[in-house]
């Protein structure tokens, strides 16, 4: 019931701030947010699942599964529990989001009850998404965490924020179009009379799927992997599908971004280790070496992008793009340091990113500017933000002790001799070239805007920032350097839900 | 052992002072008593005696070789046991004495700073000792890591606290850039190195330096075909090769060898003592030390270590000419660290491991001695460090004078100072195993021997140009006729270490040894380690040369009495002190390299290193990043926008069938329903 009673509560907290008088919406909305963050740490101290939730011999933790109502013989069930990889991210999502509401004190100064109302709404969906294990339910959860996005984006955005809310929701709403095809396309071919993932799992494991559209079963799976693998990846995102996001994140507002880059990205990952590599993993193994030179190509073309921006937004916006090509590595490497490293890497990314982004947010909140060019010297009035910006950002390039380092050791050990991806040394020693870029560019971003002498090209009077706007950074990197030193926090239950994948995907 | 108990203290003390430090960072300067120095001398002070502890502990017999802590284990391939990711403790000679050399050096650098940082007014100190306090730990973590992964890991944390300390005046724009790159070129090395430790892990499952399972053991095992790996399709030499030379990428970095040797003269922006501590005395050793610790993998790989020697001979010889030309004390110094790291890993290319750690230690001390010094007369100069600025010091800072003396003839390798004992021995190993090898190795050996040879005269010349330009003739400019005073907590380090650049070579003068049949090598005999503890064996100095002497690596030592190599090479020397002697040190010094016109130019530029690699990253990296960038835009998000105006174009041509008149509509739907009706006629075959 623990689940249930997070989700119920996130939907009426937001709901309650959202009729909150404006001036108390924030607190109040962090007040809240707390509840959550209590629950998962609860949710992860009680663990107990054993194996991976969609395949057998596995036990869920937390479960509910009752039938909530019968469409053309199918039938829709409340199904929520959780494995050892979506425990981590629960946690994630909630710590994040209280943070985020917290460090949208400062910044957001209209419309805050609508705002912090509409954070909550994308929380409690959040936690849809990573509890849900009925397709239809999860579907609905993953649509609706597009409305309060959009809504963040285009009402408290920058100065194109209209054309961004609306790029970010049109594409991702194609992708997801395409994805539901996909699926559908498989569940209607396959003996099952449920949208319950793991029944479908099964049953596509065990030959259940018959051709359609005058397509062989063989070739129907291909296509619905290809479909499935287009619609996540616009989610999170894989390089060519990735322009939507640093236009999303340039107009949105810090605690956007960071909801944003921090979870919102993971939902693609997540999908796709769910859907793609556990459900086919047969089309993924074989298809590895393309969906390897996809992943290549994010981390080193993502990185190259990033050298190039001199928005330090846009810099850490297209960084994502390289982390998240990390993760797809791991996930076709289909060895437990791979995918569990990839799944580690979604959290640890969530993290680093977050922190980064509400770090150029605090600087921004004081300049009202965020262009390389426009200032230097930072570091000499801001000396506790741009301390904890950078380690950030030294955690964002792989230092050992946090946890960015972890999730990438991890992948890349996983990756290196993965008998999946075909030269998978070579594949990894290039995918791990990201690691110089990243270093390069977020160096020479600070160098020229933290270090030398002071310099502001912006009229703002440069002000200390608040606790309220520090605590949040704190609390990621010490959340960051925990994780580093003990990966085993989360590493042990990810393992565990993992080990089953590999097994089917001839990775074990 | 009692002190293997608390030996993991050695490496939190510091990091504890580290804590203190960026706590009062955070609070404000004033906080803390000397700004945060107390806390880092006391715990450098505590690492030092329990370093000590463990070092008699393992001079009586005693090995350590334990994890310690699970970082976490996982399997990194199909059907492979897990990983087991550690930390741990190796304590053995090797990790005790360099434990010693660090923590020693730290101390004393604690210590010298009180004058350099604190005394001098300097602000934002809490900073300052935070960064030394976390130096001292990751550096001190290195050394006693267990496993390649764990020494990975502190490797990286020393280049953190390398840009931090690099970059201490952040305010002014050298330090900033100076620490970007410092940090970015090893970080180029250190991509390789990383490679290396996750090849290391998926071909042996293992990143042990000791013990039966431990990789370097397992290679030996694999070529002598007593055991099976994973080699990725190659055959084993060729990818233990292959692998060796991945991690040297870290080495060649972090040691500051040719070609990415160009950060370390720029990381002279740092604070001088940050400059004697890590990129003179330990950091930058943690390359060499690294070679050595894992010294029976490269062992026997004869590939690998013709290009440790070739890559040190080289960087020893052209760095020594860099040094010539060099105006700034701290240049000279520099260019004259990058040389003597290249001597080291020459010893450890031509099989000479003793004599690399050896020079390790000599060089540890007399270098962080010449750099205190050079702290000192900074100091004395008002932070002016430019040598012509100076003249005539040795009378007005005369301890400063004869511990750096002490320090340069170490450097320059006269007898009996330290660095000529070790450097002999360097030269000596090079020689004998080049004459004594067949084939191409033995050839390359030499070579790397002429380089080293060669460079000893460049080094008695560059050393003594910078004694006598700094210390003697007249002063040359007010500065340095009324120099400021400096205090006991400079003068107390740099006495500590000239004394041990004077008598540290005494442990190891294998000449005099070798002369008098007397068995006094104890540095030798040191690193043999204690007989009967198993891993212990793998780890001796005799078993590296049993594995260097082997059918897989065929090295071999000439018979060669050492007398005439090691006369040639102190008359090299001289003749460079001599030369040095007769241009600078009498009467009014001049330019004289200003002679050399062009090649002034080229050695005074570097070879121009620096121009093509900051003209790799500015001509082609940055231009490709932001032709990729204009191709995002106009190319991949181009197709984007492009699919959606020609929704949005044909939703407006669309648009215009709702005209709103019902007639049109009618029409509209009529032919609709005709033509509907034609399909599914010749669908149906009604039709046609």
């Amino acid at each position: 019931m623990i689940i249930e009673a997070l989700i119920g509560f996130t939907f009426l907290a937001a709901l309650v701030v959202m009729l909150a008088p404006d001036e108390y919406a924030g607190r109040l909305a962090f007040g809240l947010s707390l509840l959550p963050v209590v629950g998962s740490l609860y949710m992860w101290s009680q663990f107990d699942a054993t194996g991976n939730a969609l395949l057998e011999g596995g036990s869920l933790a937390f479960e509910t599964q009752v039938p909530w109502l019968t469409a053309a013989g199918y039938q829709i069930q409340w199904f929520v529990g959780v494995d050892g990889i979506s425990l981590p991210l629960i946690v994630l999502a909630t710590v994040l989001s209280s943070l985020a509401i917290l460090s949208a004190w400062t910044p957001i100064d209209s419309r805050q009850s609508q705002f912090f109302g509409l954070m909550l709404f994308m929380e409690a969906n959040l936690l849809g998404v990573f509890t849900a294990l009925d397709f239809f339910l999860w579907f609905v959860f993953w649509e609706a965490v597009l409305v309060p996005m959009y809504f963040l984006i285009a009402i408290w955005g920058g100065p194109r924020r209209k054309y961004a809310a609306i790029k970010f929701f049109v594409y991702t709403n194609i992708a997801s179009l395409i994805m539901f095809i996909g699926f559908m396309a498989l569940v209607f071919n396959l003996d099952v009379n449920t949208f319950g993932l793991p029944a479908v799992a099964v049953a596509l494991r065990s030959g259940g799927l018959s051709g359609a559209f005058g397509l062989s079963p063989t070739a129907l799976k291909t296509a619905a992997f290809a479909a499935m693998f287009l619609g996540f990846a616009v989610k999170v995102p894989v390089v060519p599908f990735h322009t939507w996001l640093p236009d999303a994140h340039v107009e949105a507002p810090t605690p956007a971004s960071v909801m944003l880059a921090g979870v919102l990205l993971k939902m693609g990952t997540y999908a796709l280790l769910r859907f793609n590599f556990t459900m086919l993993p047969d089309v993924a193994t074989q298809y590895a070496g393309v969906i390897a030179i996809f992943a290549v190509v994010s981390v080193i073309y993502g990185a190259l992008l990033a050298l190039a921006q001199q928005d330090l937004k846009r810099i850490v916006a297209y960084s994502s793009v390289s982390s998240m090509g990390y993760v797809i590595l791991g996930l076709v490497a289909y060895t437990q340091l791979g995918v569990g490293g990839a799944t580690f890497q979604m959290v640890a990314h969530g993290l680093i990113s977050g922190l980064m982004f509400m770090a150029v947010g605090v600087i921004y909140n004081v300049t009202h500017t965020r262009m390389v060019g426009d200032m230097s010297g930072m570091a000499d009035r801001m000396p506790v933000t741009v301390g904890i910006l950078v380690a950030g950002a030294f955690g964002y390039m792989g230092l050992p002790l946090m946890a960015g380092f972890a999730a990438e050791y991890f992948i890349f050990q996983g990756a290196f001799a993965s008998s999946v991806i075909p030269v998978a040394p070579l594949f990894t020693a290039v995918a791990m070239f990201g690691i110089v870029i990243v270093a390069g560019y977020l160096l020479l971003a600070m160098q020229r805007t933290l270090f030398g002498p002071f310099r502001l090209e912006t009229d703002y009077e440069v002000t200390r920032a608040e606790l309220h706007d520090t605590l949040p950074l704190m609390v990621l990197l010490l959340c960051t350097i925990a994780l580093g030193v003990a990966p085993d926090i989360f590493f042990t239950m990810i393992k565990e839900a993992v080990t089953p994948i590999l097994a089917i995907g001839g990775g074990a | 052992m009692a002190a293997f108990d608390y030996a993991p203290a050695i490496v939190l003390l510091p990091f504890v002072s580290f804590l203190v430090s960026l706590g009062a960072a955070l609070y404000g300067d004033d906080v803390l008593p000397k700004g945060g120095a107390l806390a880092g001398i006391v715990a450098t002070a505590g690492s030092l005696i329990l370093s000590l502890w463990v070092f008699f502990t393992v001079s009586a017999g005693n090995v350590y070789n334990q994890t310690i802590y699970t970082w976490t284990t996982g399997a990194g391939a199909a059907g492979e046991e897990a990983l087991e990711l550690t930390f741990g403790l190796l304590l053995d000679p090797l990790s005790s004495m360099m434990l010693i050399i660090v923590s020693l050096v730290a101390l004393l650098v604690h210590v010298f700073s009180l004058g350099y940082m604190n005394d001098e007014g300097e602000t934002g100190l809490p900073r300052y000792y935070a960064g030394l306090g976390l130096f001292s730990a990751s550096m001190l973590g290195f050394v006693v890591a267990h496993n390649i992964l764990m020494a990975f890991m502190f490797f990286e944390l020393v280049g953190l606290c390398s840009f931090l300390l690099i970059g201490f005046w952040f305010r002014e724009p050298g330090p900033p850039s100076a620490a970007k790159k410092a940090f970015l070129v090893t970080r180029f090395g250190d991509y390789f190195f990383l490679v290396g430790v996750v090849a290391i892990f998926a071909t042996f499952g293992t990143g042990r330096f000791a013990g039966a399972e431990s990789f370097p053991v397992l290679a030996e095992e694999v070529l002598a075909g007593e055991v099976a790996v994973n080699t990725f399709g190659f055959a084993p030499t060729t990818w233990f090769t292959v692998v060796g030379l991945l991690v040297l990428g870290g080495v060649i970095g972090k040691s500051a060898q040719f070609p990415l040797h160009t950060w370390l003269p720029d990381a002279m922006e740092g604070p001088t003592p940050v400059s004697a501590l890590i990129h003179a005395a330990t950091m930058v050793a943690a390359g060499v030390y690294l070679v050595a610790r894992m010294y029976g993998f490269y062992a026997v790989s004869p590939t690998a270590l013709a290009v440790i020697a070739l890559v040190g001979g080289f960087t020893a010889l052209v760095a020594a000419t860099m040094g010539v030309v060099k105006r700034e004390i701290k240049q000279v110094l520099a260019y004259s660290t990058i040389s003597q790291y290249g001597y080291m890993m020459l010893a450890l290319g031509a099989g000479g491991y003793v004599a690399a750690t050896f020079h390790l230690l000599t060089h540890a001390f007399f270098k962080a001695l010449l750099f205190l010094g050079a702290g000192s007369v900074i100091i004395a100069m008002h932070h002016n460090e430019n040598m012509w600025d100076m003249g005539g010091l040795k009378d007005r800072m005369p301890v400063t004078y004869w511990t750096f003396l002490s320090g340069s003839l170490a450097l320059a390798g006269i007898i009996p100072f330290a660095g000529f004992w070790s450097k002999d021995e360097v030269l000596y190993e090079a020689l004998v195993h080049g004459l004594g090898t067949d084939g191409g190795l033995g050839t390359i050996f030499l070579v790397a021997y002429a380089f080293g040879l060669l460079a000893v005269f460049f080094t008695g010349f560059y050393t003594f140009r910078m004694v006598f330009l700094t210390f003697h003739g007249d002063a040359r400019t007010g500065q340095a006729r009324d120099p400021e005073g400096v205090g006991w907590n400079v003068k107390g380090p740099l006495a500590v270490l000239g004394v041990l650049a004077a008598v540290t070579g005494f442990v190891n003068m294998t000449p005099v040894a070798d002369l008098f049949d007397l068995d006094i090598e104890y540095l030798h005999r040191w690193l043999e380690g204690p007989e009967g503890v198993e891993f212990m064996s793998a780890l001796s100095a005799h078993h590296y040369l049993e594995l260097l002497e082997s059918d897989v690596t065929g090295i071999h030592a000439a018979e060669l009495d050492p007398l005439i190599p090691g006369g040639v090479s102190l008359l090299l020397a001289l003749a460079g002190v001599g030369l040095a002697y007769a241009l600078y040190g009498r009467g009014e010094p001049e330019e004289y390299t200003a002679k050399l016109g062009g090649v002034q130019d080229l050695l005074y530029n570097n070879y121009y290193q620096d121009e093509y690699q900051v003209a790799i990253a500015e001509r082609v990296v940055l231009p490709l990043s932001r032709a990729a960038d204009k191709f995002d835009q106009s190319g991949v998000d181009g197709v984007v926008n492009g699919v959606s105006s020609v929704s949005l174009f044909s939703g407006s041509r669309v648009r215009r069938v709702q005209t709103g008149l019902v007639s049109n509509y009618a029409a509209l739907v009529t032919l609709g329903l005709t033509v509907l009706l034609v399909a599914f006629g010749i669908y149906g075959g009604w039709l046609l």
